[in-house]
């Protein structure tokens, strides 16, 4: 026996440009609002990862732009000025404080690197510390320095890969023409590290002319502390900010979210758009079926018979279309990623559209119940129509 | 007839549902395989293929990017093929088989007039990025360090150092031993500006030879 499933889906294939179209607004609409979805887990995801990444809750630096310069460090550039390495012992006394770290930026000019030259920028760190904050940094080859002076270098795996450096290879600080011998290549992490060559800090002091300075100073806080009260009195300290990665990170979110307003405004306009054309194509469905449901209503269907049948059509229109764009938008989820990236000031490293299956299901739902509601207006009208009325019209 | 036009409904209904089925399927499957970073092997572009191709082929007018790989072409019969005619194998943890390679495809118009490629090799402090410009041919038309790291960095990179390799083919490197340095004819003729350097110039010199071949077996040799 023939299912009202059946009659439903036959129904739609009588007009296939129709419904072909019909689906194409509802995918574009679901791909709207997947991708948007996805931006906005994708992006906090992975600027949260950023940050952990650091290792510590607060930096210390010397007074300048607080913003420029987290910004800088979080996109792996340099410090702006340098504070008196003394700074450390004052501030591993406070009892919130659970390590430090401290750290020197440098950066050397390269004339061989590129048609104009480049950048080639060094961490001087204390392995000791510094790994304490950084738990996940694991060695691909060798390990860390074996002496506070000593001319050696650990590099970031995109570093090593770059300069196609092993252990045991020799590199060169230009501009001062040093040579120095790598003792290890860490494992890729995803985060500004790949990127970074490390020396003893006592060694970059004395290679970079900035002897007992650093520019930087890791804080990691105790945990159940407060960290604002612990930031309001490093304040006090001359010369020295204060950063909280955590403010760092609601700077940028607050920065994007004019952005993602407006996409989400975008997104809320597709669905609009598809939900009318969704009535459209059902109403004039109806309409041109005027006298077989009024047969239909003569051999015994009831109205309730003739509302569920509409209504099922229009679920198939939206599970289809809801599918396809999801689909649509899994392909693309690079693509606009790269467009991301490239529209925004600052973009962390990782995916910035981030479509779990979670995520999948929600707009599935929502393409569905938006669906199922722009089909209740036509399949109530379907349902009304008159028996005789229809079958002695002229319509349909 | 009434029983054949049952089944045909039948089998048409049991297809959409399945065809339904199969889409949320493919959906899930990719939602739940993910999208997982390709960690590869590094390359080995131009920094501004704008500018730099206007400047190693003044006469062109566009160009197109092509990635080809090792694994891609032939796999390993394809590798031990390239290290036959390098004279060496591929060394260390870079030098891989999935090494994606950058091949600029030049256009003067419509018409392609060359191929510019560039290759990463070690040198004594750090990586060696050497590009060449090469006609249908196969000739060098121009010769370019992007990238080097050294001491004498600047002698190696200067114009007069390049000029020397203007010209030579394939042909004229296929004699040349990369392990041992030991050259003849044309490349013997070519002048070490860096005797200091020794290590990066011989560096240079292999980065010239697999280039020449890698280009060979990627665009030369194919049909």
């Amino acid at each position: 026996m023939i299912t009202k499933f059946q009659v439903a889906y036959k129904n739609l294939l009588r007009k296939r440009i129709r419904s072909l179209l019909t689906l194409i607004g509802i995918a574009l609409s679901a791909w709207v609002l997947v991708s948007l979805l996805g931006f906005n887990h994708g992006y906090e995801t992975a600027l949260n990862k950023d940050i952990d990444n650091m290792g510590f809750q607060l930096m210390m630096m010397a007074k300048g732009c607080p913003y420029e310069a987290a910004t800088m460090m979080l996109k792996g550039g340099t410090g702006l000025k340098y504070m008196k390495e003394s700074v450390v012992n004052d501030v591993a006394k406070e009892p919130e404080v659970e390590k430090t770290t401290p750290i020197l930026m440098a950066a050397v000019f390269d004339p061989n690197k590129g048609e104009s030259g480049g950048v080639a920028g060094y961490f001087g760190i204390e392995p000791k510390s510094f790994s304490q904050m950084k738990t996940f940094l694991k060695f691909k080859q060798g390990g860390w320095f074996t002496d506070e002076n000593a001319y050696e270098a650990v590099m970031g795996y995109e570093a090593a890969e770059l300069e196609q450096r092993e252990v045991g290879d020799k590199t060169l600080i230009p501009e001062k023409n040093i040579e120095f011998k790598v003792v290890g290549i860490l494992e890729r992490t995803g985060t500004q590290d790949d990127g970074t060559i490390f020396i003893p800090l006592r060694t970059a002091q004395k290679v970079f002319g900035r002897p007992d300075e650093i520019t930087t100073l890791g804080i990691k806080v105790k945990k159940g502390v407060d960290s604002t009260r612990l930031e309001n009195k490093l304040s006090k300290l001359p010369d020295v900010q204060i950063v909280s990665l955590a403010e760092v990170k609601q700077t940028i979110m607050k920065l994007i979210s004019t952005a993602k307003v407006m996409v989400l405004s975008i997104a809320i306009i597709a669905i609009l758009i598809a939900m009318v054309g969704v009535i459209n194509t059902i109403l004039m469905s109806v309409h041109e079926r005027f006298q077989e449901i009024g047969i239909l209503k003569t051999i015994g269907a009831m109205p309730w018979d003739i509302f569920k049948l509409i209504w099922i059509e229009t679920l198939i229109l939206c599970t289809i279309g809801g599918v396809l764009g999801v689909g649509l938008a899994l392909i693309l989820s690079r693509v606009t990623g790269m467009v991301i990236r490239y529209v925004l000031p600052y973009a962390p490293i990782g995916g910035l559209v981030l479509i779990d299956l979670k995520l999948v299901l929600i707009t599935i739902a929502v393409v569905l119940c938006i669906g199922l509601l722009s089909g209740l207006y036509p399949a109530w009208k379907a349902g009304r129509i008159r028996p005789l009325e229809a079958i002695r019209s002229n319509i349909g | 007839m009434r029983v054949f036009r049952k089944n045909l409904i039948h089998f048409e209904f049991c297809n959409l549902q399945s065809a339904i089925c199969i889409v949320v399927y493919l959906a899930l499957l990719l939602v739940l395989t993910g999208y997982t970073t390709a960690w590869g092997a590094v390359g080995c572009d131009l920094n501004d293929p704008d500018r730099d191709v206007a400047r190693l082929f003044p006469e062109s007018t566009g160009y197109k990017t092509i990635y080809v790989s090792v694994v891609q072409k032939g796999g390993e019969p394809l590798l031990a093929k390239i290290e036959t005619r390098l004279g060496d194998k591929f060394r260390g943890i870079y030098e891989t088989i999935d090494v994606p390679y950058t091949i600029y495809e030049i256009f003067a118009s419509k018409k392609k007039i060359g191929y510019i490629h560039g290759v990463n090799q070690k040198g004594q402090f750090g990586g060696i990025q050497v590009f060449l410009s090469l006609d249908l041919e196969g000739r060098i038309k121009a010769f370019y360090i992007q990238k080097m790291t050294s001491k004498y960095a600047g002698k190696l990179r200067d114009a007069n150092f390049g000029k020397q390799f203007l010209d030579l083919t394939l042909k004229d490197f296929q004699l040349y031993d990369v392990v041992s340095g030991k050259a003849s004819g044309k490349v013997d003729a070519i002048k070490n500006p860096a005797p200091e350097a020794e290590a990066d110039f011989r560096a240079a010199l292999r980065a010239t030879k697999k280039n020449f071949i890698l280009m060979d077996e990627f665009v030369y040799s194919t049909p």
